[in-house]
This record gives C-alpha cells, sequence and structure tokens, in this order.
C-alpha cells in the first residue's frame, strides 16, 4: 500500500491551487456576498479542461480518474465552496448520469458541450415532498407519440437557474414504486420548462439554487436516459459518486479553515503571546488536521474503488457523512479560534462556517448516508 | 523562426522551510517546485514562439528524481525537454550548472535565444545566465523586462537602477529576465496530460566529458530564528529613553 499520488496528480492539483488562487480568490467574498454566479470563473475552468475531467476525450472530457478529479475539487473548495460545489454538481450529477446511462448519441449530442463547459449541467431530483424520500415524487412523464410530456415540480436544484441541460427523474408508472421512475435528459430551451423562484441560502451563496417547473414540457422519446424504469438506480448510483465530490468539497472547506486558524492563531497576540502557544488552540488545531487528513483518505479510498471498477457504495458514504461533518465542526471550532474576528464579515472563516453545514444535507443528508452504511453493514 | 531554450531549475519549495522546535530545518518532507522566475523565463519563451514561430525546448540541470520538474516544465508549452541528471547534481556551483548547460547546448540544440530567470528562488546567486552566454561566446542581456524580436535581432527592455534601457543584440543571445515580464499561465488540465507524453531527452552524467566533482557540501541548515519579548513601548520622549534602554540591554546596540 502507497499512499502517494502519482506526479500527475500532484501537478493537476497544484494547478488547480495555482488556478483558485489566481481567479477565484480575488472574486470568492464578493460573489458569496452578492449570491453571483461567477461565470467568468466557470468559463475559465471550461477553457482549461476542468469541467470535464473524469469522461472519455471523445466526448470532449480530459479522460483522468474520479480520484484526480476529486482532489480538484478539494482545491478549488478550498478557495471558494460555491464554486467547487458548481463545478461538482455539473461533473458528478449532471454529467456523469448520462456518461454511464446515455447512448452514444445522447452523449455527443449533450456530454459533448457539458464535458467541454460550454454547457452547464443541473440534476433536478428533489421535490417540494420528495427529499430524502426520493419515491414520494410525484412528477410524471406521459408518453405521447414520439414524445414525453413531462408535469411536476423540482425544488433545491442547484445551478438551476444558470444550467443549460437538466437530468431529471418523472413516473413512467406511478403504481410501481420500484421500477416506475424514469430519468430523462430536458435542454434548457424546451418549452414548458421554467425556473421558478431563486433560493437565497445560509452558505455556498455564489452556487445558484432554484425550482425547475415542468408544465406540458415535451421531449423526444430519445431524450429518456436509460431504460424506460432506471430512474430510482440512476438517482442512487449518481448520489453514490457525487457523494465523493461533496466529501471533497467539506475537506476544501476543512483545509481552509486550517490555513486561516494556523495563521490568525500565529499572529494573535493575547497575555503576551501568539494563542498558538496556548494548548487549548494547538488542540483544536492537530484535531482539525487529523480529521482533515482521515476525511481526506477516506475519500480517496472511496475514489480509488470506484476506479477500479469495485462497489464504493459505502465508502463514498463514510466518507461522505466523515468530511461533513468533521468539515463543520472545525470550521466552527477556526471561528471560535478567531474570537470575535471570526464572527463577522470579511473574515474567511465566517463564510467557511456557513458554507460548511450543507456539506451535512445536499446530496443525502448525513442521516441517509448512515443508512446506506448501516444498510451495507447489517446485511 | 527562433528556436528557443529556455533553462529551469527544480528547486525546494519555501512554503515547506519550517524550522523544528530545535532549530533545525528538515527538508524530508519538503516538496519541490519550479523556481519562481524561470517560470517567467518559459512563458516568456513560449510566448514569443506564439508571435513568432519557432520551437521551444527546455533544459534543466537536476537530481534524477526531478522527473516532476520536467512535467511541470513541459505543461507549461515547451515541446521537448533535455533532463540533464545525476543524484550528484544536487546543490551544484553555479559554474559547475553553467558548465554542463553549456556542453549540451553547444552539442546537442539548435538555438537562437536562450532564456533564463534572472535567478533561482532558492540560490539567487544570478550567475548560471551570465556565465552560460560566456561559456558559448554568445551576448548577454541581463535584468530584462521586455522582449520581441525585429529582423533577426533580439530587443530587450532593461531594469537599471538608473532607469529604462532598451538595447538590441544579434541572435544568438541569452537573456534572463524578471518577474515582471510576465503573467505565467496556469496549466489547465490537458496541459498537464499532454506533458508526459512530450520527448524528454534523458542525459546522465557518463554522456557528458567531464566529470563534476561536488564542490558545495551542506554541513548543516539551521533556521533564522527571531525571538519575541512583546515589551510594548509608547511614543512619548520618555518611552522612547526606555525603548533605548531595552535594546541597549539586549546588546544589540552599546553606547560605545
Amino acid at each position: 500500500m502507497n499512499f502517494k499520488l502519482t506526479e500527475e496528480q500532484e501537478l493537476i492539483r497544484d494547478n488547480m491551487r495555482e488556478f483558485a488562487r489566481t481567479y477565484v480568490d480575488p472574486v470568492a467574498v464578493e460573489i458569496d456576498e452578492n449570491s453571483r454566479y461567477p461565470e467568468e470563473v466557470i468559463k475559465k475552468l471550461a477553457e482549461g479542461g476542468w469541467m470535464g475531467m473524469p469522461f472519455p476525450a471523445e466526448y470532449g472530457g480530459a479522460g483522468v480518474d474520479y480520484l484526480t478529479y476529486a482532489i480538484a475539487v478539494e482545491e478549488l473548495s478550498r478557495s471558494c465552496a460555491a464554486t467547487g460545489f458548481t463545478m461538482s454538481v455539473h461533473t458528478g450529477l449532471a454529467c456523469g448520469p448520462i456518461a454511464l446511462y446515455g447512448n452514444d448519441d445522447q452523449k455527443k449530442k449533450y456530454l459533448t458541450p457539458m464535458a467541454k463547459g460550454e454547457h452547464l449541467g443541473a440534476f433536478a431530483l428533489t421535490e417540494p415532498g420528495a427529499g430524502t424520500d426520493v419515491g414520494a415524487a410525484t412528477s410524471t412523464a406521459v408518453l405521447d407519440g414520439d414524445e414525453y410530456v413531462l408535469n411536476g415540480v423540482k425544488t433545491f436544484t442547484s445551478n438551476g437557474p444558470v444550467a443549460n441541460t437538466y437530468v431529471t427523474f418523472a413516473w413512467t408508472d406511478k403504481n410501481d414504486k420500484r421500477n416506475g421512475m424514469s430519468a430523462f435528459i430536458v435542454p434548457r430551451e424546451t418549452p414548458g420548462l421554467s425556473v421558478g423562484e431563486h433560493f437565497m441560502k445560509m452558505g455556498i451563496r455564489a452556487s445558484q439554487t432554484s425550482e425547475i417547473i415542468f408544465k406540458d414540457c415535451r421531449i423526444p422519446k430519445e431524450n429518456l436516459l436509460g431504460k424506460v424504469g432506471d430512474g430510482m438506480k440512476i438517482a442512487m448510483n449518481c448520489f453514490d459518486h457525487g457523494r465523493i465530490g461533496i466529501a471533497a468539497q467539506a475537506v476544501g472547506i476543512a483545509q481552509a479553515a486550517l490555513d486561516e486558524s494556523i495563521s490568525y492563531s500565529k499572529q494573535r497576540i493575547q497575555f503576551g503571546k501568539p494563542i498558538s502557544k496556548n494548548q487549548a488552540i494547538q488542540w483544536m488545531i492537530a484535531d482539525m488536521y487529523t480529521d482533515i487528513t482521515a476525511g481526506r483518505f477516506l475519500y480517496y479510498y472511496a475514489a480509488s474503488l470506484k476506479d477500479q471498477g469495485l462497489p464504493f457504495s459505502k465508502e463514498a458514504a463514510m466518507a461522505k457523512v466523515f468530511c461533513a461533518e468533521m468539515c463543520s465542526k472545525h470550521a466552527s471550532k477556526a471561528v471560535q479560534i478567531h474570537g470575535g474576528y471570526g464572527y463577522c464579515k470579511g473574515q474567511k472563516v465566517e463564510r467557511l462556517m456557513r458554507d460548511a453545514k450543507i456539506t451535512e444535507i445536499y446530496e443525502g443528508t448525513s442521516e441517509a448516508q448512515r443508512m446506506v452504511i448501516a444498510g451495507n453493514v447489517l446485511r | 523562426m527562433p528556436n528557443i531554450v529556455c533553462c529551469f531549475k527544480w528547486v525546494v519549495d519555501e512554503a515547506y522551510i519550517k524550522p523544528s522546535s530545535s532549530g533545525k530545518i528538515d527538508l524530508e518532507w519538503a516538496e519541490y517546485k519550479l523556481s519562481d522566475y524561470d517560470r517567467n523565463a518559459i512563458e516568456e519563451a513560449v510566448r514569443l514562439q506564439e508571435i513568432y514561430g519557432g520551437g521551444v525546448t527546455a533544459v534543466t540541470v537536476a537530481s534524477s528524481d526531478a522527473t516532476k520538474g520536467i512535467k511541470d516544465a513541459l505543461s507549461r508549452g515547451p515541446e521537448k525537454a533535455y533532463f540533464i541528471n545525476d543524484d550528484q547534481f544536487e546543490n551544484l556551483e553555479p559554474s559547475q550548472t553553467s558548465a554542463i548547460l553549456a556542453q549540451v547546448i553547444a552539442d546537442q540544440i539548435d538555438y537562437d535565444v536562450i532564456i533564463c530567470g534572472e535567478g533561482s528562488s532558492d540560490m539567487y546567486s544570478q550567475q548560471v545566465g551570465p556565465r552560460l552566454a560566456e561559456k558559448l561566446g554568445i551576448p548577454c542581456i541581463a535584468f530584462v523586462n521586455q522582449l520581441s524580436i525585429e529582423d533577426k535581432q533580439i530587443i530587450a527592455e532593461r531594469k537599471t537602477d538608473e532607469g529604462m534601457e532598451v538595447i538590441s543584440a544579434p541572435m544568438p543571445v541569452l537573456v534572463t529576465v524578471l518577474p515582471d515580464i510576465n503573467n505565467p499561465r496556469v496549466p489547465g488540465l490537458k496541459d498537464t496530460l499532454a506533458a508526459s507524453k512530450k520527448p524528454v531527452i534523458n542525459i546522465e552524467l557518463e554522456d557528458l566529458a567531464s566529470e563534476y566533482k561536488r564542490l558545495l557540501i551542506d554541513k548543516g541548515l539551521k533556521a533564522a530564528s527571531i525571538e519575541r519579548n512583546c515589551t510594548h513601548f509608547g511614543a512619548g520622549p520618555e518611552d522612547i529613553k526606555a525603548f533605548v534602554e531595552a535594546i541597549r540591554k539586549t546588546g544589540v546596540i552599546d553606547r560605545g
């Protein structure tokens, strides 16, 4: 067993770090304050080939492994969790299912511009009454000649207001709870698709979130993703690999909290010495570093299992719940280390603490991850 | 169309130079990076190529484990690299580094312009560039912060203590560049992936005519330490007296 990344992986990590310092750090505060979608940064990411990392070159991607992609998400999130998440949702939840379940035509038509970063993707699954309980969804897709007619309201759709391509889910057979849901690709310009309420969030404010409404939205039959009835399977599989991205994002946020805490605690003088000389602060920093390292290796492990074609659902859930919870805990500790200054706008830790919380909620709550893990362990 | 050579050094990333509590510096876990100004040298070579055509070759003299440095340099645009390496090639004297570079460049590489960083991030001796030019018998222009090519001449703007100086020189020529000459681009993902597939010419000690014995030997590394005693002073005349008295006690100044 060797815990070392390849030279290429290290360079890619370092380049993403440099990218984030150059293009993301200067806007991170402003896009958070204004809840602004950083279109110019996403364009730069696309130019650098970062928006379709794990997909084959023939479909516009870079063809790197999932581990390398997740490492890039961590580094980007270290500068701005919202930008990291925009890339992660696009890659893991929107491009991912088309790459895995799409046919060649769908990959050419939809995945290719997405993987090149020309089109942004969104994943519209959650509904007002169907969060963790995906099966409680009410959206329907009715075949009418050569078209499916979609009706329903999706909510909390990340990238919703700015996406060009949506992967969405609806019942093709409402009576079959197990195999009655199907997945579809819906281009933004389709009549009957509209963007509803934009949500103002506590954190990751630069990531755009909205309702997506389908009202007699007609899409060609060939936009069915996978087979009729594959919806639930596709959704669950997407979450499995999307979770690795969220774990990486959480590690990025936690690493940023540690970076800030180290530099502040060495500078802040109280009682005649830097507060980093106090054991109370040292223990917080030691715990942060330990948990970050543990979390990082958990998501590396899940990603490397996926890259080897081995089952990774349980490991992705473990990485996600562990990284999310340690991220929240340590972002809060980082504010504690910064004291009153940390509670004020202008200190990065204030943003980190708000950004951290969502990692425990989206792409499966911490409780849902424990259901997955327990389900596997108690089998 | 000019053949452009850029030289680079793979150095310890200063972010990893941290003293232990005993004052020692342990570089065992240190990461390496491209020397800062050499990034500017590579970027300038690639920028000139984009304008005037030609080719860009990267050259380094390094220890044998600097393979990541080769990939890093190639990801920034050069189409091939000469990796002159040996385990002894760490802590070479600038005279040795320049002699090795001169030998390989003279024997194996067609060049019109050679670009070096003004100095390396680790030693900053500023000698390798000028010495290399001397050994190759070509003109050298140092402290350059703007470059262009006109009619087989290189036009360089130099930043000197007296002000800016614009000069020209016939090619082949060597220039050493300052950091404000350009903003090195961040390699994209595909640049890094492509770098692994570019040709690397491996040159080892036995391929070189001369021997290069290590002249500089590390006797040990020690960190400079700053002891803060956090004494506070005001700005009144009495405070200034107290301040002078306090630093006199430390022995930093003496009444003489």
